[in-house]
C-alpha cells in the first residue's frame, strides 16, 4: 500500500528581486522586481509502507522543500499528495498525529529547559497515556544512550546529544511515517554512525515509512536501499543505490600494477588519466572501451595485475549534481 | 528472530536495512502506540506550559528578579504620577466621576488587563514574529493541536504578572477608601467584562503579529502595544472636543481598546442601579466587539497560515 503518493507535487515561491545599492533600495521601497522561483517542478513519488528512501540533491534542489510539503508546513502551487490517506496540507490532527519531521537545522525543543521538559508538553500534545510515555521514552533514551542528560537543558548539550534529543521528542508519539531532513548534519563521525545505527534498528523494529534526506553518502549507503535523486526540482533518478552508477556514470576505473616501474606512453589516448606513479596507474575509460582498452595495455605493457571498477559513489552523485 | 533487548542495540547494530517486520515485543522495543483519543485536554497543555514557563523562568532567577523588580518600580511610577495629579484636582474632567479612589479602581483594572496581557501573550505574539522569520513555525504547524492556541500560549511571562497582585491590592484600599464593597453581580459583571478586554487586546496582538507571515517580518508590536496601552489607560469621557471625541470614537469603534478597560472599571465605580438604558449601549457593544475581534483575529491568523513559507532549511 502506498503510503506517500504524489502527482505533479509543485511549489514556487515568488521572491524579490533586491538590487544592490543604497539607491536601489530606496527604489525598492516604492517599486520593486520579483522573480519566480520553482523549488519543485511536478513532482511524482510513490513510497510504500514500511520504505526507507534516501531523497538526494544538491542544495537548492527542492529535498526540504518536498518534505515540507508532504508534511503540510507549506501548500502546494499545483499538484496533489496524500501522506497516509490525508492531504497534508489540510493540517488535519487526525494527520499530524501520525507523522514526525526532524530537522538537523532547526531545533523544536525548549532550548532553556531539560529535554525531559519539552517531551512531557509532547506526552499532553500527542495525548500519549502516563505508561506507555514513560515506556517509550525510557527506551529510545537508552537505544540513544542519553538517559543520563535527561535533566540537562538542552542548551546545554552538545549538537549531537540534542539531534539525538530531537529524534526522541519527534518519535515519543510513534509515528509511522518520518521525515527526516539533514538529521546527521554537522555531527562528527561517532555521533553520525550512533544515529544510523538508531534509525535501521527503530525502522526495522517499527516498520515506520521513512523519507531521509542527507549530503553523506554514508548515511545514504548505510540506511536506504532506494534512492531518489531530485535536481533542479525534477526527480531525476528513482531507482536502487547500486543503480545509480550504471544509471549515470558511463565511466570505469581502470586500476593497473605495473610489472616494472616503466610508465607505459599513450595511456592518455585511451582514457584519463587518474594516477600515474608507476608501478601503480589508474585510467578512467568509457564504460564499452574497457575490452579494446585492456587488450592495449596487454599488448604493450608487462601488467602485474589489473581491476575493473565502479567510480566512487560520491564522485558519481557529485558529478551529477554539479551537472545539474 | 532477533531476540535482542534494544539496550545492547548500540554495540550490535544490524547491519540489514529494510527487513521485514520484526516483531517488536519479542526484541524489547513496545508495541505501537494505541489509537489515542482524538482531542488532547488543553487545559492540560496550557498547565505544562505554565509550569514549563515558570521552571525557565526560575532557572535565570536574576533575570526574573530583575524583571519583576523594574515592572513594579514602573507601576509605582504610575501610582506616583497619579498621586501628584490629584494634589491639585479632585477628579479627572469636571463632572465624570472619576474621583481620586475611582480613579484608582480604573488603574487596577488597567495594571490587572495589562499585566494578564502581557504575561500571557505579548512575549508570545513577538515570538510568532520570530517564529516566522526563522522558520520555528514548522514545528509548531506539525503539532495536533489547534495552531493559535500553541502560538499564542506557549511562553507565560511570569515577571510580568507581578501588576497584577499590585492592581488587586490598590482596588482594595480605593474599595476601602469609597467605603463600599462591589456586590456579587457587579463581580462577575466585572470579571467578565475584564475578559473583554483581555480577548480585544489578545485579538489586536494576534492580529497584528500574524501579519509578518506576509510582510516577512513585523517588528512594531511592542510600539503599538505602548501606543494602545497609552491611550486607553485613560477614563473615555476625557477624549471630547474636536480633537477628543474623533480619538473617541475611532478608540471605540474602529480599534475598540478604549472599552477594554473603560467598561469593566465603570462596573465598580457605577452601581448597577444608577444605570440608564444608555449606559448599556457600550457594555453591550463591548460584547460584540469582542466576539467580532476574536472572529477576525482568528481569520486573519488562518489567511496568513495558507501564505507561509518556512524560512530556509
Amino acid at each position: 500500500m502506498a503510503v506517500i503518493e504524489t502527482d505533479q507535487l509543485a511549489k514556487s515561491y515568488r521572491v524579490y528581486r533586491k538590487k544592490e545599492g543604497l539607491g536601489a533600495s530606496l527604489a525598492g521601497l516604492f517599486r520593486r522586481e520579483y522573480r519566480e522561483v520553482e523549488a519543485v517542478r511536478g513532482i511524482d513519488l510513490r513510497v510504500e509502507e514500511g520504505e526507507f528512501v534516501a531523497f538526494l540533491g544538491p542544495n537548492g534542489a527542492g529535498k526540504t522543500t518536498t518534505l515540507k510539503l508532504l508534511s503540510g508546513v507549506i501548500t502546494p502551487t499545483a499538484g496533489t499528495a496524500r501522506v497516509l490517506g490525508h492531504v497534508p496540507w489540510r493540517r488535519e490532527n487526525a494527520y499530524r498525529r501520525r507523522f514526525a519531521l526532524v530537522m538537523g537545522q532547526k531545533n523544536q525543543l525548549w532550548w532553556d529547559l531539560p529535554a525531559a521538559e519539552s517531551f512531557r508538553l509532547h506526552q499532553e500534545i500527542y495525548c500519549i497515556e502516563r505508561d506507555r510515555f514513560g515506556q517509550t521514552c525510557h527506551e529510545l533514551c537508552e537505544m540513544l544512550g542519553v538517559e543520563h542528560l535527561l535533566g540537562q537543558p538542552v542548551r546545554e548539550l552538545s549538537l549531537g546529544e540534542r539531534m539525538r534529543m530531537e529524534l526522541i521528542a519527534a518519535l515519543l508519539h510513534s509515528p509511522e511515517v518520518l521525515f527526516l531532513d539533514e538529521p546527521t548534519i554537522g555531527l562528527d563521525v561517532v555521533a553520525q554512525h550512533t544515529i544510523q545505527q538508531f534509525l535501521r534498528e527503530y525502522q526495522r523494529l517499527r516498520r515506520v515509512t521513512i523519507l531521509l534526506t542527507s549530503h553523506y553518502m554514508r548515511d545514504v549507503a548505510a540506511l536506504c536501499r532506494r534512492v531518489v535523486i531530485i535536481a533542479a526540482g525534477r526527480i531525476i533518478y528513482d531507482g536502487p543505490l547500486d543503480g545509480i552508477t550504471g544509471h549515470f556514470s558511463g565511466q570505469k576505473i581502470v586500476s593497473l600494477q605495473l610489472a616494472d616501474g616503466e610508465m607505459p606512453t599513450g595511456l592518455e589516448r585511451l582514457g584519463e588519466v587518474l594516477e600515474s606513479r608507476p608501478p601503480k596507474v589508474r585510467i578512467c575509460v568509457p564504460r564499452g572501451e574497457v575490452t579494446r582498452v585492456l587488450t592495449h595495455i596487454f599488448a604493450h605493457c608487462a601488467v602485474q595485475d589489473v581491476s575493473v571498477e565502479d567510480p566512487p559513489l560520491d564522485a558519481v552523485i557529485a558529478e551529477v549534481f554539479s551537472r545539474s | 528472530m532477533d531476540n535482542r533487548g534494544l539496550s545492547q542495540f548500540s554495540q550490535h547494530g544490524d547491519p540489514r536495512p529494510n527487513q521485514p517486520p520484526g516483531d517488536a515485543a519479542k526484541t524489547g522495543l513496545s508495541p505501537s502506540a494505541p489509537p489515542a483519543p482524538l482531542r488532547p485536554s488543553y487545559t492540560r497543555v496550557a498547565y505544562t506550559f505554565l509550569r514549563n514557563s515558570l521552571v525557565r523562568d526560575m532557572t535565570f532567577r536574576a533575570n526574573f528578579l530583575i524583571d519583576t523588580i523594574s515592572s513594579m518600580v514602573w507601576v509605582l511610577m504610575n501610582l506616583g504620577f497619579y498621586v501628584l495629579i490629584f494634589e491639585y484636582t479632585p477628579m479627572i474632567g469636571a463632572g465624570t466621576g472619576w474621583g481620586k479612589y475611582q480613579f484608582f479602581l480604573f488603574l487596577g483594572t488597567t495594571l490587572i488587563i495589562n499585566s494578564l496581557t502581557r504575561g500571557l501573550f505579548l512575549a508570545n505574539a513577538i515570538e510568532l514574529s520570530e517564529h516566522i522569520r526563522n522558520g520555528t513555525l514548522d514545528f509548531i504547524l506539525l503539532k495536533p493541536i489547534d495552531t493559535q492556541f500553541l502560538v499564542s500560549l506557549g511562553r507565560i511571562e511570569w515577571s510580568a504578572l507581578g501588576p497584577l497582585g499590585f492592581g488587586l491590592v490598590l482596588m482594595l484600599h480605593s474599595f476601602g477608601q469609597l467605603g463600599y464593597a462591589p456586590g456579587p453581580v457587579t463581580v462577575v459583571l466585572y470579571v467578565f467584562y475584564l475578559a473583554c478586554g483581555c480577548a480585544i487586546y489578545y485579538s489586536l496582538m494576534i492580529a497584528m503579529s500574524s501579519t509578518a507571515i506576509w510582510f516577512g517580518r513585523n517588528r512594531s508590536l511592542l510600539d503599538f502595544w505602548f501606543y494602545i496601552t497609552n491611550f486607553s489607560r485613560y477614563p473615555m469621557e476625557i477624549y471630547r472636543g474636536p480633537w477628543g471625541d474623533p480619538l473617541r470614537w475611532t478608540f471605540t469603534f474602529l480599534v475598540p481598546v478604549l472599552v477594554a478597560v473603560n467598561i469593566p472599571a465603570r462596573m465598580l465605580v457605577r452601581p448597577l442601579d444608577v444605570r440608564t438604558a444608555a449606559d448599556w449601549t457600550l457594555p453591550v457593544f463591548t460584547i460584540v466587539a469582542t466576539l467580532a475581534g476574536l472572529a477576525v483575529s482568528r481569520w486573519v491568523f488562518q489567511r496568513a497560515l495558507l501564505s507561509y513559507r518556512s524560512a530556509s532549511s
